[in-house]
């Protein structure tokens, strides 16, 4: 994973969201800490391109997120904040092959790899369910199991374990520190990202923080208690 | 709840192709409309309900499903009996339900995903001719059956909130936030469509 930064900030009208930012990132998990509002989510949708720099620009292995919109985000999957709204057909197992079929795959090269997805994160049973009536849980996992089918090398989650209770938690906890692929997660749930190789702490649109996780997450902690 | 969704099953409508049921709906829609006798319209309409409740729907599920459209059934009828005649109403009654249920049946035994493949290959003449994007609508057709009733569990929670603080239950006011929460929940879907690819890497921007 190669992600580049140079120059690239975001603003929404005249309001600067991001402070321009130069910086490059490969480690295989990073994670970002934040307040509410401090530009998390908008530096994370810059890297697989679903917001584009106002300045400069963002690469992803090469790949321009503006010139090369498409490649990009086959490269980078992006797990919503709210899984429900990434969830785009009724049933389970329709989700899982949607982003298969818009590849133009052939249905039972899509079966095949929708039931290696769904097994792999312990989801077989819900394949036929229809996607509203799932645990919060559940949704998050089928979220995830739909972006990972398509064979992204990045996943990039925004707050994953938001709306969970402590098990299921655990259980998403559990799911990202046994993904293969590299993954870039938002997160305020502190220990879901303690042991990351990276963590960067925004602030006020401005990275503030960028270290190894135990050094980043101690100066926000001390940060947000005074 | 209009929850659109198939059951699983192996009767003979489960098996039929979804063209056929299309075309056969499509053929008894025109048909039924152009008849006005109430000897052809009430067997109709009793073959109906006998094809709906063996598709494999539980009873309960069956008839909640048919609650909101027959809620705009009555009052199309009241309006009919109003202004043309009771003996109008009568047959309009009997027709529409015979549609409904005939369509209800095609519904409960076609998966979505078959259905949305069929529309998008149904469309594909005029997706060549470049009248239409047969995917866009495919899509579109899949979404109103996802999203439906997450808008209907949206209504319930703000009808709740309501009720919670002693509020008077009326359509308008439960309408404009069920409308914000509706609009912001689709920039997000729309984004969310966007990340999983559907629109394939565009050429025509960025030039
Ligand atoms: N599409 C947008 N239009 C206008 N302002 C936006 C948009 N997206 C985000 N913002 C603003 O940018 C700031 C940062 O938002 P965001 O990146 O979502 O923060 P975080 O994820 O850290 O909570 C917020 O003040 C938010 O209101
Ligand atoms: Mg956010």
């Amino acid at each position: 994973m190669d992600i580049r930064f140079s120059g690239a900030s975001v603003s929404f009208g005249a309001r600067t969201v991001l402070q321009p930012l130069t910086l490059m990132l490969t480690e295989r998990r990073i994670g970002i800490i934040g307040l509410n509002g401090s530009g998390k989510t908008t530096f994370a949708r810059l890297i697989n391109g679903l917001v584009k720099p106002t300045t400069g620009t963002v690469s992803v292995n090469g790949l321009d997120t503006v010139r090369d919109e498409g490649a990009v985000l086959a490269a980078a999957g992006f797990i919503f904040q709210n899984p429900q709204h990434q969830i785009i057909m009724p049933i389970v197992h329709e989700d899982i092959a949607f982003g298969l079929k818009n590849r133009g795959l052939k249905t039972d090269e899509i079966e095949r790899r929708s039931a290696a997805v769904l097994a792999r994160f312990g989801i077989a049973h819900l394949a036929k369910r229809r996607v509203h009536e799932l645990s919060g849980g559940e949704t998050q996992l089928v979220a995830i199991s739909s972006v990972v089918v398509t064979g992204p090398g990045i996943l990039i989650l925004d707050e994953p374990t938001n709306q969970l209770d402590l098990k299921n938690r655990r259980l998403i906890e559990n799911t990202i520190a046994g993904l293969d692929e590299h993954a870039i997660v938002i997160s305020h749930d502190l220990p879901l990202i303690e042991r990351f190789e990276r963590v960067l702490w925004f602030h006020d649109g401005k990275l503030v923080g960028d270290g190894p996780a135990p050094e980043t997450i101690r100066a926000y902690r001390e940060a947000a208690e005074c | 709840m209009l929850n659109g969704l198939n059951v699983e099953g192996s009767t003979p409508l489960h098996r039929m192709s979804v063209r056929t049921k299309l075309a056969i709906l499509l053929v008894l829609g025109v048909a039924l409309y152009f008849v006005s006798s109430l000897f052809v319209l009430v067997p109709a309409f009793v073959l109906a309900v006998g094809i709906y409740f063996t598709t494999g729907l539980p009873v309960r599920d069956g008839l909640s499903r048919l609650k909101p459209i027959l809620f705009t059934i009555v009052i199309l009828l009241i309006a009919t009996a109003y202004l043309a005649s009771i003996r109008e109403a009568t047959e309009a009654f009997f027709r529409l339900m015979a549609l409904v249920l005939f369509a209800g049946a095609v519904t409960a035994t076609t998966a979505t995903g078959d259905f949305i493949d069929e529309i998008t290959r149904l469309l594909q003449p005029l997706d060549r001719l470049g009248l239409v994007r047969a995917a866009d609508v495919g899509l579109a057709f899949g979404l109103v059956l996802r999203f439906v009733p997450d808008i209907f569990n949206h209504y319930q929670a703000i009808r709740e909130a309501h009720r919670a603080r002693g509020l008077k239950v009326r359509p308008l006011t439960i309408l404009a936030p069920l409308i914000i929460l509706t609009l912001k929940d689709a920039d997000t879907i729309a984004m969310a469509i966007d990340a999983r690819g559907f629109r394939r890497p565009r050429t025509d921007r960025n030039k």
